[in-house]
């Protein structure tokens, strides 16, 4: 009996390993494989405080928890700037340092021996030294993770970590701080891997180095892989089949040294067949989230009226001044200067590599000027993140649209709402009804945003399942939805059929009239003509011309120049 | 007239979702060089590699010398004589240009033909013999076009596509491209595809012109009236 | 002065064995970019068949680490057939092959942990003698080492530049696209190097395993070293590996002199961390993605 008990105690610590990593793997989309040393951390500080310094519970966990989530920090630094097959192989690497660490030093952690005589937990002057004593403990945290986690994965924090899991500079353009994304959801994966190592220490009054090697990460991967990434009670379930499943072996009496490697390869192999048969994992991800029990057709009415405030039209916004860019040598853009007028829409055009995407990522700090300045109504916004320059009312779209393509259609625009306190881990624990009011808006006028481009039908389907034309009219509204003054569109219609385009043209003209101030990118002349008040030819980096549509398509001299 | 070389017909592809090309009509006559415009975007690239077998069309047939090749593969497509010249210098950059030549001809295996072939490159490119052992990518940007075009007559092709060949070319280079392409095509009986941007000097190279817009095609024939520029505009 | 001839000669051994590692390790990522991390564990059971076929069975060395090669390029092209081409083919990122390869990795070494036991093995009567130049010594497994290297980059350089499949494989380590399109079949040519990459690792696993003597789970530390000595040298250039990996060997001896023994294991991955996080694009050979 006390064997089941102490495998539910195990199924406990491993879901809460499994939760917290599918947060950093499944939600963030962060592939650091470095889980068993925040496990490690967690255990280790723990043991180093109760024996050494006899501190009493609940001192060593929260210790641990802070240490834990401060490594975790650490950890998110290289995260920043590496992403794919490279943080992988870099993480194992500081597992393996950490590891190092951990078994030479000896004076602190008891090197190869470790670190025994960790005191169990009391409760009420009861040591909880036995699987039956511990396991309401073990519960009781793994449910606490599992809250933590869930409330963390989806609120509107965990819907931002999403958007930057399907894509870095969409979440970028619709001014989330992938920054500070990245640290907070670092804390926490690692904070609470240390709670389950805090555990460990207290349960087997004992940690050692060889608990936490890189088989443990994979292992605890497995888990998460084999739940589905983006599922935490997949992950629950993933970590009670792989402790439960290959304990069930051991009845089959092997050798001890054999039973524990023939779990490792079961794992592996699972790994790898989820990987090569079912990527998703066994139970997919719940696509629409937290938001689709608020997706009733009663959500839709109201909060619609102030989609478009109209903004007084004619006045100067967006300009760039002498804004120069070269890659490797090459000016991309030299000496641009634009500037932009509320409630006009302004074409640019010009030959293949005149320079009209880098004078969107100049304009949108996506690309940092080498010289010029940027300015919205007059005040100087270059040297601003891109995520910050969106916040300022200037937002853009790519030829690419870098749709959040595993997310519902609704929180493809849900997120892109500006202002969201809930995007503040502070907020999403301890202003929760806050959160939830605003939550409760944000869906309505979301769902108005929807209603603008004639998509709010599609609300609840996954962006990947739109076909071209709506994708296109997603991007649009994902614009839209960032609350912008200043709309820049890459090529918002290349691609489409003349019945989009006949769709797509008002709903352009609409966002002018209300007073934005419009900009695109286009290749059909024919479109330009029918929708620009303005139209700036470029080549070579710089504006050759400025005038009507009609003008500028006459001049023969740029027609040569368009033509070669 | 004879049968065409190579035939599209109502070719249609896609990029995943996005509808490239929307039931397209093209024919090759042999010896012929038809030139094919279009605006960027326009599907042109995604034309000629479909073409060449690097990409899955929707829909549609594509005929070489008579029979179906959709579904073939780009080696299969190279075996039996056609040739393509990608976007941007298609060279190995870390080879030498010799071997650039040689890799060119990797469908031959009878290697008695590849000293007369390299002779027959190195003739019409003769900076690429003085050049022979250095490093593709450290050639400048218009040997590097003609490195590219020599890989491409190292198999003896019967039809060459080229894509874009002036591209981030000077001028005056791009002038001597479009004669070598004339060049090769008098001189071995070579049918060419020839996308291009630069209308100025590629028109007037040009037996037939086919002009592609938003992926279907809008004009289809003799270059003569595609000579005045602002007319060409109202047609983007 | 002596101490530090020996720890250079040292340092020229060990990094004479990274330096193959890397050959083969990054023979396979350069030309397919596939991170195959069950290398490792391929490299070790490479050394467990030559510890069988020169152990027990008594067959003359040559011969048993064409058997451990032999070995090592199914199992590389086993992998790649079954597992990598399979999520390419789906569309899986390289990042779902690398996870898919750490599974691949953690069956491996654990099926070689419970074939071979835990404890290490090594081969009686191949220790050879110990040799002396002036106060530096070193074995004749050693000089195997060495010649080895010596031996085999110029043979696979050779191939590589003039043997057709060759060619082959660097064109599409140069440009996959272009090697498409002037007729390379690029499947075939991934086999290729998946097989030979393994059966390279059969040389290092098979003269280490006569020095040191194999234990299951020797593959990680291998599979890292190379990756390291790979991304150091920089990807694409065999030059660039081998260097590398002598590079990575002289650090861990000359790092001997500062660095307590326990510590020589972690330098590389402290090198690796700085290299990657500082300058990805490697230290030597040119940046190509």
């Amino acid at each position: 009996m006390d064997y089941v008990l102490h495998i539910l105690v195990m199924v406990c610590l491993y879901s809460i390993l499994a939760t917290s990593f599918n947060l950093l793997i499944g939600f963030a989309g962060l592939f650091a494989l470095s889980q068993a040393a925040f496990y490690a951390f967690g255990a280790y500080a723990t043991a180093i405080l109760s024996v050494k310094l006899g501190l009493a519970f609940p001192l060593p966990l929260t210790a641990a928890i802070l240490f834990t989530a401060a490594v975790g920090i650490l950890v998110a630094l290289p995260a920043i700037r590496i992403s794919g097959d490279y943080l992988v192989i870099v993480t194992l690497a500081l597992q393996v340092i950490a590891l190092a660490v951990i078994v030479n030093w000896h004076g602190l952690t008891g090197g190869p021996d470790g670190i025994r005589g960790v005191a169990p937990l009391h409760f009420l002057g009861l040591p909880l030294d036995t699987p039956r004593r511990f396991l309401p403990v073990a519960a009781l945290a793994a449910a606490a993770g599992f809250l933590i986690a869930w409330r963390l994965a989806h609120s509107p924090f965990g819907r931002a970590l999403r958007a930057m899991r399907e894509n870095e500079a969409g979440a970028e353009a619709v001014g989330k701080n992938l920054l500070y994304m990245k640290v907070v959801v670092f804390a926490f994966s690692a904070g609470l891997a240390a709670v389950a190592g805090s555990l460990y220490a207290h349960y087997f009054t004992y940690v050692g180095a060889d608990g936490f090697t890189i088989e443990q990460t994979i292992y605890i991967l497995a888990m998460v892989i084999l739940g589905g990434t983006g599922n935490l009670w997949g992950s629950v379930a993933g970590a009670a089949i792989l402790v439960v499943l290959p304990d069930a072996l051991q009845f089959i009496h092997l050798p001890v040294e054999i039973a524990d490697k023939s779990r490792l390869v079961i794992y592996g192999v699972l790994l790898m067949a989820v990987l090569r048969f079912r990527p998703q994992g066994l139970l997919a991800a719940a696509a629409a989230g937290g938001t689709r029990g608020a997706l009733t057709p009663l959500a839709v009415t109201q909060g619609g009226a102030g989609l478009l405030d109209p903004i007084a039209p004619g006045e100067a916004t967006l300009s760039g001044a002498k804004l120069a860019r070269a890659f490797g040598g090459i000016r991309a853009v030299a000496d641009l200067s634009i500037a932009l007028t509320s409630g006009r829409i302004t074409g640019l055009i010009g030959p293949n590599g005149a320079g009209k995407t880098t004078a969107f990522n100049l304009l949108t700090g996506f690309l940092a000027p080498d010289e010029g300045e940027v300015t919205l109504r007059g005040r100087p916004i270059n040297g601003l993140k891109a995520h910050r320059i969106v916040g300022a009312g200037v937002a853009r779209s790519f030829q690419d649209l870098r749709l959040f393509a595993r997310m519902s259609v609704l929180e493809n625009v849900l997120v892109a709402l500006p202002r969201q306190s809930g995007d503040r881990i502070g907020q999403v624990f301890f202003r929760p009804f806050r959160v939830a009011r605003e939550e409760r808006a944000n869906i309505a006028r979301a769902m108005s945003v929807l209603a603008f481009v004639h998509l709010d039908g599609k609300a609840g389907e996954t962006a990947d399942s739109l076909s071209y034309a709506e994708e296109k009219l997603l991007s649009i509204a994902r614009l839209l939805a960032t609350g912008a003054e200043v709309l820049l569109f890459d090529e918002p219609l290349s691609g489409l059929d003349p019945t989009t385009l006949t769709e797509i043209l008002p709903i352009l003209r609409e966002l002018a009239r209300s007073g934005r101030t419009v900009c695109i990118i286009e290749h059909n002349l024919d479109v330009i003509k029918e929708l620009c008040d303005e139209v700036c030819f470029l080549d070579e980096g710089r504006i050759l011309a400025i005038g009507t549509p009609e003008r500028l398509m006459t001049d023969p001299e740029l027609a040569t120049r368009y033509f070669k | 007239m004879s049968a065409p070389l190579l035939e599209v017909r109502n070719l249609s592809a896609a990029h995943g979702k996005k509808p490239c090309l929307h039931g397209i009509d093209l024919s090759l006559m042999p010896g012929e060089l038809l030139l094919v415009l279009g605006h960027n975007g326009a599907g042109k690239t995604t034309l000629m590699r479909t073409i060449f077998g690097l990409h899955r069309p929707s829909a549609g047939q594509i005929l070489y010398q008579g029979r179906d090749i959709v579904g073939r593969r780009p080696a299969e497509n190279v075996a039996a004589g056609i040739a393509y010249v990608p976007q941007g210098h298609g060279v190995f950059r870390s080879l030498s240009v010799r071997d650039n030549l040689l890799l060119g001809a990797f469908v031959v295996t009878d290697r008695a033909r590849l000293a007369p072939r390299l002779d027959v490159v190195f003739g019409l490119f003769p900076v690429l013999k003085e050049r022979e052992r250095q490093i593709g990518g450290t050639l400048s940007g218009g040997q590097q076009q003609m490195l590219a075009i020599g890989m491409a007559l190292m198999h003896e092709p019967a039809a060459i596509i080229l894509d874009e060949p002036s591209l981030g070319l000077a001028p005056n280079l791009v002038e001597r491209v479009m004669e070598t392409v004339v060049g090769i095509k008098t001189a071995f009986s070579t049918s060419i595809i020839m996308v291009e941007q630069n209308v100025r000097l590629s028109l007037p190279v040009a037996d037939r012109v086919a002009v592609i817009k938003t992926g279907r095609k809008i004009y289809d024939g003799d270059p003569g009236p595609l000579g005045d520029k602002v007319e060409l505009m109202k047609l983007f | 002065m002596s101490l530090f001839l020996q720890l250079f000669v040292n340092g020229l051994i060990g990094g004479a064995h990274y330096a193959l590692l890397a050959v083969g390790f990054g023979l396979i990522f350069a030309t397919t970019r596939i991170v195959h991390f069950a290398y490792g564990p391929i490299y070790t059971i490479a050394a467990y068949v030559a510890w069988v076929t020169a152990g027990p069975l008594h067959w003359p060395l040559p011969l048993a680490m064409l058997a451990a090669a032999m070995v090592a390029a199914l199992l590389g092209v086993f992998s790649y057939q079954f597992l990598y081409r399979p999520i390419e083919e789906r569309q899986g990122s390289t990042l779902v092959v690398l996870i898919a390869s750490l599974g691949l990795f953690i069956v491996l070494e654990n099926l070689t942990g419970i074939v071979f036991g835990t404890g290490g093995q090594t081969v009686a009567g191949f220790e050879g003698g110990i040799h002396f130049i002036g106060p530096v010594f070193f074995t004749t497994v050693n000089v195997w080492q060495i010649v080895s290297v010596l031996i085999l980059v110029p043979v696979l350089a050779v191939f590589l530049r003039r043997a057709r499949p060759g060619k082959a494989i660097l064109a599409m380590t140069d440009n996959a696209e272009m090697a498409r399109i002037v007729g390379i079949d690029t499947v075939k040519v991934s086999m290729l190097v998946f097989a030979l990459g393994s059966a390279i690792s059969a040389v290092p696993a098979t003269l280490i395993l006569l020095r040191d003597g194999a234990n299951p789970s020797m593959g990680f530390l291998a599979v890292f070293i190379a990756f390291v000595a790979v991304v150091v040298g920089g990807i694409g250039s065999l030059r660039g590996a081998v260097a590398g990996g002598f590079a990575l060997g002289m650090i861990e001896s000359l790092g001997l002199w500062q660095i307590p023994t326990e510590w020589q294991n972690s330098i590389s991955f402290v090198v690796l961390f700085l290299v990657v996080l500082l300058r990805p694009q490697g230290l030597f050979g040119a940046a190509r993605r």
